[in-house]
């Protein structure tokens, strides 16, 4: 059967779509780019689509030109890694599609094999989160001292988080744990008396773990009006600051240093 | 003030690249992620420290996060990403995380604290730096994002 000239139903349209939907929204997509991929391929195959984003749930309905007939789906939105590379390879998917350059069977063979395609080394990340850190201290005015401090404090703790959420450890419990680790190793400048900047030290040993993209995530849908979904992730990600904290607070307690 | 500048630009762009590296970006992204990130943290950094401009911090969010969105929507059909994936990664030098976990640490010293005086201050460190926290976040998103909605054409066209 020739894929690009074969008439799609609403049914197998719609299943795709909202599989593709929860993908997206799953690995870190706004809920704007959500919208604006998923209409865009189902005008390429002459369906519309109207869809309502919740914060665990993508309900769709697909339709054809004269709405004879429809169909429905309610998907629960996974929540795997953030991965900034499926977003793009999807999103270049939905254009291919748009375009006419491939049809409905080869769209669902590659949407198949983006997402199941394996992220980026993990001791490299591990490594560049590491540094990362590190240079953040500097920014932060940090000596050299407390950089070396920050760089290993990131090394354990960023290794801990890789190895819990490896085992299927709550995210909230591995950032409580990966802070409080964090901050105790942070603290060593502090407790030795090393370098100029122990403060800075035990301050930015911990802000790898600052969820970042959940909160641009959440007020880019704040601005296009998705208030739900940016109220959840908003509120996700200010739990997740919550645990830091919490977390950072017993390190600072045990080694026996205020916040303040 | 040049080197220190420089300086900054350079600990931004490699502390961008290892944040961004958690978001698994494509590999193409993260050149790019680092340039966006050097411009935007050191022009922010010029914004408040250099003499005779002195800005407040949130403004100087602000203004640093629209011109590096700006720089993204006309370079992400150059990387043929979408704009966010090389613009949110160069934004998280950017966030305010101090301020964040500083007025949970606010919130829960003023819930220990005896006495009037004592829960005033912490209450004012929770108060101040959350409310300095999320001004900056709200304010970053938005600069940035303002170039997006703009050139809507430019940026939801990226990967095509």
């Amino acid at each position: 059967m020739d894929s690009t000239s074969y008439s799609v139903t609403s049914k197998e349209l719609c299943l795709f779509l909202s599989r593709y939907a929860v993908f997206l929204l799953g690995c870190g997509a706004t809920c704007i780019r959500l919208e604006k991929n998923v209409r865009r391929m189902a005008h390429a195959f002459g369906k519309d689509v109207e869809l309502t984003i919740m914060p665990r749930h993508v309900h769709m309905t697909v339709y054809g030109k004269d709405k004879n007939e429809m169909f429905t789906s309610i998907d629960t939105v996974l929540h795997t890694a953030i991965s900034f590379d499926i977003n793009t390879r999807l999103s270049e998917l939905s254009w291919e599609v748009a375009d006419r350059k491939i049809g409905f069977f080869e769209a669902k063979e590659r949407f198949e094999s983006i997402i199941s395609s394996r992220s980026g080394n993990r001791w490299v990340v591990l490594l560049l989160v590491s540094l990362a850190n590190a240079s953040f201290c500097r920014l932060f005015g940090g000596d050299w001292v407390a950089m070396l401090m920050v760089g290993i404090a990131t090394l354990a703790g960023f290794y801990l988080k890789q190895q819990l959420l490896r085992r299927g450890f709550d995210a909230r419990v591995t950032v409580f744990f990966c802070a409080f680790l964090s901050s105790v190793l942070g603290a060593t400048c502090a407790l030795y008396g090393w370098g100029t900047t122990p403060d800075i030290a035990i301050g930015t040993s911990v802000l790898y773990l600052v969820p970042g993209i959940p909160f641009l995530n959440s007020f880019s849908d704040m601005i296009y009006s998705h208030y739900i979904c940016a109220f959840s992730r908003f509120v996700d990600a200010l739990i997740l600051t919550g645990c830091l904290s919490v977390g950072l607070c017993c390190g600072m307690l045990l080694m026996n240093i205020g916040m303040f | 003030m040049l080197l220190q500048i420089l300086q900054d630009a350079l600990f931004a762009a490699i502390a961008a690249i290892g944040f961004s590296a958690i978001s698994n970006p494509p590999k193409r992204a993260y050149f790019y992620c680092a340039l966006l990130a050097a411009v935007g943290h050191s022009l922010r950094f010029v914004l408040m420290q250099a003499p005779g401009i002195g800005w407040h911090i949130i403004v100087a969010s602000v203004v640093a996060a629209f011109i590096i969105g700006v720089l993204a929507v006309f370079l992400s059909p150059k990387v043929k990403t979408p704009a966010e994936t090389c613009l949110f990664p160069a934004l998280l030098p950017m966030i305010p995380g101090i301020y964040a976990y500083k007025s949970f640490g606010g919130l829960a010293m003023s819930i220990l604290a005896i006495g009037e005086e004592s829960f005033n201050h912490y209450f004012y460190l929770f108060a101040y730096n959350g409310l300095t926290c999320l001004f900056i976040l709200i304010g970053m998103v938005t600069g940035a994002t303002i170039p997006i909605f703009l050139f809507k054409n430019i940026s939801f066209r990226a990967t095509r």
